[in-house]
């Protein structure tokens, strides 16, 4: 650095100042598409990317096609389903890892590592040609109904999302209370439900919900996994880009938008509730 | 404590039968398959002669060049995104004022939430051939005519750069935001200008979450299928949809399944390849560190 006194900060206020429109610019990527998505909702025309005139037209078209409404209503109940099984799994997983930790856990951490790290893709062409197998070779009549074939291909990253969450909570709280209770003669599972769930219940409701909105989004494996007549809503959204884009797709987006942000801010009120920083949130959030 | 104890992994036991039977055994299935053949137009595979064959016919050449479009893409990707998110995560955790991090870290996940696909269909409007950006660019007078982005592996590129940005974002954040004021005044107070604090103190401290962000961006990315599917056309294609059609349009199992043990094997790979680089790389750095912090001493 220079010996006087103006240059460095000159400098400094430089190098600031580019750090901030750098930044802006990014965000203005980031939402680019997004506002456009915003905005072709209002398009009247007949097809998504040929703006026409601004209307409500396409909020009216996805009240009235039953195809997009199904196809929602399909998700909604899919990803209830698949956030309930994996916030069950993944919660006594969690529990289990923290509490009664062993040699096991060091294998349960590599299965979940290849859980996550596993292309989607991957998972679909392999749980295809199982459901399939499941199904009509072995006779087991129920991995032909569409939604458990979904909840099924939906609850494998969630689980492995929830153990995580619930595991790092439990892990950084310790175990005086679940020791005193023990002391104190409650038998272990009662000990459980009164001590280590209330414990643990703020990952247990954060987890669940982004379970929530993972299975909304879920999309490559239903893709493969769907029977026709529960198609998905994204699976409904990926096969109208081959057959064409209309201006109801970006209404019903939008409106799943605000149903899943509404999910996340109720993330981000349990988890601040908790007493979580705004880093272990994101942390927490990103999975 | 005295009593009865079930043993340690008993709570887990549901989560991990679930993952074995609907996680490991497709998966060691779809291994299966990839040693068989399709043995007619009528069926999609069978198992009854045992080779290598379809990995052999799974990297020839028309094969071979998509691969290696993917590991391309991945690799370019995952470094514009390292480049892309480190000012930004760096300006959000040090420079903004705090009440402002909550607000500016819900901004980063609106986009990973929005639906990937309907993210996607967005960029696929704005690089329409007379889309926005075509009228934007052509006003300026950079282009003249038609933008042809659309179905390239620019498109592609610049797809999942967007995609998989926030992934990059939010580890560095928190990796920034762990290494405190302090260190950083610190390391002035001692003599250091700005940028040797930010090569000799803020970047080896904040290095976990810059590798997790790396990991992060780069496992999805090399076995991403939308962005490919929507963006890339024919010119732009990526292991994932190669996979997926052996699947879905060819009714090649066999195939298919080798190609996708392939695209495992070629992400973990390439993955521990970079880790050893990286590490070798910085070997000699933490060493003169930790020679200069001796000499201090």
């Amino acid at each position: 650095m220079t010996s006087t006194n103006s240059k460095p900060r000159r400098q400094f206020k430089l190098t600031e100042a580019s750090l901030g429109v750098w930044s802006v610019i990014v965000f203005i990527f980031l939402f680019a598409p997004i506002i456009v998505i915003f905005v072709y909702s209002f398009n009247s025309g007949r097809l998504l990317a040929a703006w026409d005139g601004f209307g409500f037209d396409g909020y009216q078209a996805m009240l009235e096609k039953t195809a997009v409404t199904s196809s929602v209503w399909v998700s909604l109940r899919a990803g209830v389903f698949s956030a309930l099984l994996a916030t069950l799994l993944g919660t006594l997983a969690g529990v289990a890892m923290a509490r009664r930790p062993g040699k096991w856990v060091a294998w349960f951490s590599v299965l979940l590592l290849f859980v996550a790290i596993t292309p989607e893709i991957v998972d679909a062409v392999s749980l295809l040609p199982w459901v399939v197998f499941l199904g009509q070779d072995l006779g087991l009549g129920i991995f032909n109904d569409g939604i458990v074939r979904l909840v099924v291909g939906q609850s494998l990253f969630s689980t492995a999302v929830v153990t995580y969450i619930v595991r790092s909570r439990l892990v950084g709280l310790n175990e005086n209370l679940e020791e005193a209770s023990a002391d104190l003669y409650a038998p272990p599972a009662r000990t459980f439900w009164k001590i280590t769930l209330p414990l643990a219940m703020p990952a247990v409701l954060a987890g669940g919900l982004l379970s929530f909105t993972l299975g909304l989004d879920n999309t490559i494996v239903a893709s493969f996994v769907q029977v026709s007549g529960t198609t998905p809503w994204p699976v409904y959204v990926l096969s109208s880009v081959r057959t064409g884009l209309r201006p109801d797709i970006a209404s019903m987006s939008v409106v799943m938008l605000v149903l899943t942000l509404g999910a996340l801010a109720l993330v981000a009120v349990v988890l601040k509730k908790s007493g979580d920083s705004a880093s272990q949130i994101a942390r927490t959030m990103a999975g | 404590m005295s009593g009865f104890r079930l043993p340690r992994p008993t709570l887990a036991i549901p989560a991990i039968g679930w993952l074995l039977i609907f996680f490991v055994a497709p998966v060691l299935m779809v291994l299966w398959f990839s040693f068989g053949y399709k043995p007619g137009i009528f069926a999609s595979h069978a198992n009854d002669k045992l080779s290598f064959d379809r990995y052999a016919e799974a990297l020839n050449p028309t094969f071979f060049t998509t691969f290696w479009n993917t590991l391309w893409v991945g690799l370019a990707g995952t470094i514009l995104c390292l480049l892309i998110a480190f000012p930004v995560a760096y300006w959000m955790s040090v420079k903004v004022p705090v009440r402002f991090r909550g607000l500016l870290l819900a901004l980063v996940m609106v986009p990973y939430w929005t639906n990937f696909l309907v993210r996607t269909i967005g960029w696929q409007i704005i690089l329409a051939p007379h889309g926005w950006l075509a009228t934007a660019l052509s006003s300026v007078g950079i282009i003249h005519g038609p933008l042809d982005i659309l179905y390239t592996r620019s498109a592609v590129l610049l797809g999942v750069v967007y995609n998989y940005l926030p992934l990059m974002i939010l580890p560095l954040f928190v990796a920034f935001d762990r290494v405190s004021n302090e260190m950083r005044e610190a390391s002035k107070d001692l003599g250091a200008g700005r940028i040797a604090t930010l090569f000799r103190v803020t970047i080896p401290l904040a290095m976990p979450g810059i590798i997790v962000g790396t990991i992060l961006v780069y496992i999805p990315l090399m076995g991403d299928y939308i962005t490919a599917k929507v963006l890339g056309g024919a010119k732009g294609n990526m292991a994932g949809v190669l996979v997926a059609s052996q699947f879905q349009t060819a009714q090649n199992w066999a195939l298919g399944s080798a190609m996708a043990v392939l695209l495992i094997v070629v992400i973990l790979l390439s993955a521990a390849l970079a880790g050893l680089i990286i590490w070798l790389a910085i070997l000699p750095f933490s060493r003169s560190r930790k020679l200069v912090i001796g000499m201090a001493k």
